[in-house]
């Protein structure tokens, strides 16, 4: 008898697939359907409505592709995701370079800093550098003291001032994503090169960069992804000159009412961001593949 | 200076506090297997590590080829270095991992060709350039490793524990080859190793390393036959270390000295110690197969210690048999006898022992 509680009590999850199994992942399905899945069935269900009544039109979609205004706004958003991705990680390489290697005691300390701005928010942040950027911010204000400038240079409510800003709010995701891949190319791969007479550079070059390139490629992706999401940067920094998808479909739903509308420009906004994440995680796993890692 | 490769003179390195290696001198001979053996943490890894230039020397002056190191960084250094986990390029074939280094040095496509091939052909492992290291077996990877470092024709190839990831067998089997390599290149081979076999198989000289400093430097012979602390005696080979007293001078015509063994109260004769005073000798080191059965010492034709004793425990090693015997007075010795004598070896039975003087090593600590 022992014996076979004992074998039944090792394997109770194979056998015994009753609602006791599945009791403790029922309160997270639950929020996941009531607030995820809900709402966006109910969005994509949304963009297919008229304005006024319920009947289903294509006439949201049909005034998305012809509409000059917003699809500039979309390609403004694209341009600025891209920007963003790219600026984030070339700054955040170094940096996480640095983590990766560094045995220094101050390494905790400047991963701390690296981190830290996050636990400021993000408002507060571009506040920060609204403070910096804006037309009598600090920049402008000293060059025009100094006399290097008579006018104020375009450094705010611009496509300069919103990649700066998201830039900056975005870096810490960066140099995380950077930050594992670089972690996981031995040190002693590096030192192999150098003593077979590679410079520093070339160590890089033909050693770290492209063993970092998933590494890369992850950090483009998260900065594209939260670039495009990102509402607050835009809004604050970009201005009513500046507009965004994100800042589009805000306007819709509270100046203008248009939720079909404003559910269709957030279903384009999600198909690219998913198209973005697919190519590049199908760019990933071809890579892995071919640097044989 | 051209038959001397790399010399250290008085070189130490300390971590914060913690001095790793501490005044070390050495210089080793151009074309020699050169193994730097010692316990984990002997400092032997950070010598290492100061010869190919990844640390640098506290105090003290590291040449090679003459030339003083101090600044030079690793890569302008031109020596070789086999990792303990290969550290082969996971993103290039074998043939582009074996031609970095020509590559590095600017050398024509051709070159590199050709000097991929004729590292790959040393090491045996001709056909596999275009295969990546992640389908090559443990053994196969670490030819890709020493053929890599040894294709830019670097004058010193150092090894940090290359054996330590294969199987016994391979190991063994590596041994000979690396030995072969060596042989077949000329180069000098600097060795590091905490397996005291393996030093003793390759090397023409080994250097003991204890607590960051060197404890003994010689032939493998030489080390394992007159080792002169008990340090050395333990870790290299099997011994049987006694504590002495009551050191005498020469007495008989060999030179050989009269010693008392301290727990036992038996007086022994050992061999002389040149360079090691009376005063100095604390131990007395005698390896197990010098220890003798008395009716087969009868062909031994030197001057020999002659005990009696009690047999108490025998262990059976396959070609040997390894018996545990108490002396009369009170101590243990440790015996190598061939299995072919196993009828004497009976427990309890009563033998008689004999040990030559020139087998009993005094040490200093």
């Amino acid at each position: 008898m022992a014996v076979i509680a004992l074998s039944t009590s090792q394997s109770p999850a194979r056998r015994d697939l009753s609602v006791k199994t599945f009791l403790p992942l029922m309160a997270p399905a639950i929020v996941l359907a009531l607030f995820f899945a809900v709402p966006m069935g109910m969005m994509i269900g949304i963009s297919f409505q008229s304005r006024d009544a319920g009947a289903l039109t294509l006439a949201s979609y049909s005034r998305f592709v012809n509409d000059g205004l917003v699809l500039v706004g979309f390609g403004r958003t694209v341009v600025m995701s891209g920007l963003v991705a790219v600026c984030v990680t070339v700054l955040a390489y170094p940096l996480a370079y640095y983590l990766a290697r560094s045995t220094s005691r101050w390494r905790t300390v400047v991963l701390a800093l690296a981190i830290a701005p996050e636990l400021a928010g993000v408002v507060l942040r571009t506040y920060g550098w609204l403070i910096i950027l804006d037309d009598r911010g600090f920049i402008n204000s000293a060059l025009m003291w100094v006399g290097v400038i008579s006018e104020p240079l375009p450094l705010s409510k611009n496509l300069f001032g919103v990649v700066v800003g998201l830039t900056h709010v975005i870096l810490p995701f960066g140099v995380l994503s950077l930050l594992t891949s670089l972690q996981g190319i031995s040190p002693n791969l590096e030192r192999s090169a150098q003593i077979l007479g590679a410079s520093r550079l070339a160590v890089i070059r033909h050693i770290v960069l492209p063993l970092s390139v998933p590494g890369i490629i992850s950090s483009l992706l998260v900065g594209f992804t939260m670039a495009a999401s990102a509402y607050a940067t835009p809004a604050l920094l970009g201005g009513a000159g500046f507009k965004v998808m994100a800042t589009m479909v805000y306007e819709q739903v509270l100046f203008y009412l248009d939720w079909p509308f404003a559910a269709v420009m957030a279903n384009v906004l999600l198909i690219l961001m998913l198209g973005v994440a697919f190519v590049g995680s199908r760019i990933e796993s071809r890579l892995n593949q071919n640097l044989h890692l | 200076m051209s038959t001397i490769d790399i010399e250290l003179h008085s070189v130490s390195k300390k971590f914060g506090a913690n001095r790793i290696v501490k005044n070390v001198n050495l210089s080793i001979p151009k074309g020699k297997f050169v193994s730097i053996l010692g316990p984990s943490g002997c400092g032997k890894t950070t010598t290492l590590n100061m010869i190919a230039g990844f640390e640098s020397p506290t105090s003290g002056e590291i040449r090679i080829r003459g030339r003083d190191q101090n600044g030079v960084p690793p890569e302008a250094r031109k020596i070789g270095l086999v990792f303990q986990n290969y550290a082969l390029f996971p993103h290039m074939t074998v043939a582009e991992n074996v031609g970095f280094g020509l590559k590095m040095q600017g050398r024509s496509r051709q070159e590199i060709a050709a000097g991929t091939k004729r590292a790959l052909k040393s090491v045996r492992l001709e056909g596999f350039e275009n295969r990546y290291p992640k389908e090559l077996s443990g053994g196969q990877q670490q030819r890709v490793a020493v053929a890599r470092a040894i294709a830019p024709s670097p004058s010193v190839l150092l090894l940090d524990e290359p054996l330590s990831n294969l199987d016994l067998k391979l190991r063994e089997a590596m041994r000979v080859e690396l030995k072969e390599i060596q042989q077949d290149l000329g180069m000098t081979f600097v060795y590091v190793t905490h397996d005291q076999e393996e030093a003793m198989a390759m090397s023409d000289r080994i250097i003991v390393m204890q607590g960051g400093v060197v404890a003994q430097e010689g032939a493998p012979a030489d080390i394992y036959g007159r080792p002169r602390t008990s340090f050395v005696a333990d870790f290299i080979g099997k011994s049987n270390i006694l504590p002495i007293s009551d050191v005498g001078d020469a007495e008989t015509g060999n030179g050989s000295l009269r010693v008392l063994l301290e727990a036992a109260g038996v007086p022994i004769m050992a061999a002389p110690m040149p360079g090691l005073g009376p005063d100095k000798a604390r131990f007395c080191c005698i390896r197990p197969e010098a220890v003798r059965l008395a009716d087969a010492a009868g062909a031994l034709d030197e001057p020999a210690n002659l005990l009696t004793g009690t047999i108490q425990k025998v262990v059976n090693l396959g070609a040997y048999l390894e018996a545990w015997l108490l002396v009369d007075g009170g101590i243990t010795l440790k015996s190598m006898i061939r299995s072919t004598r196993l009828d004497k070896l009976v427990v309890g039975r009563r033998v008689e022992l004999a040990i030559a003087h020139a087998a009993v090593q005094l040490l200093e600590e």
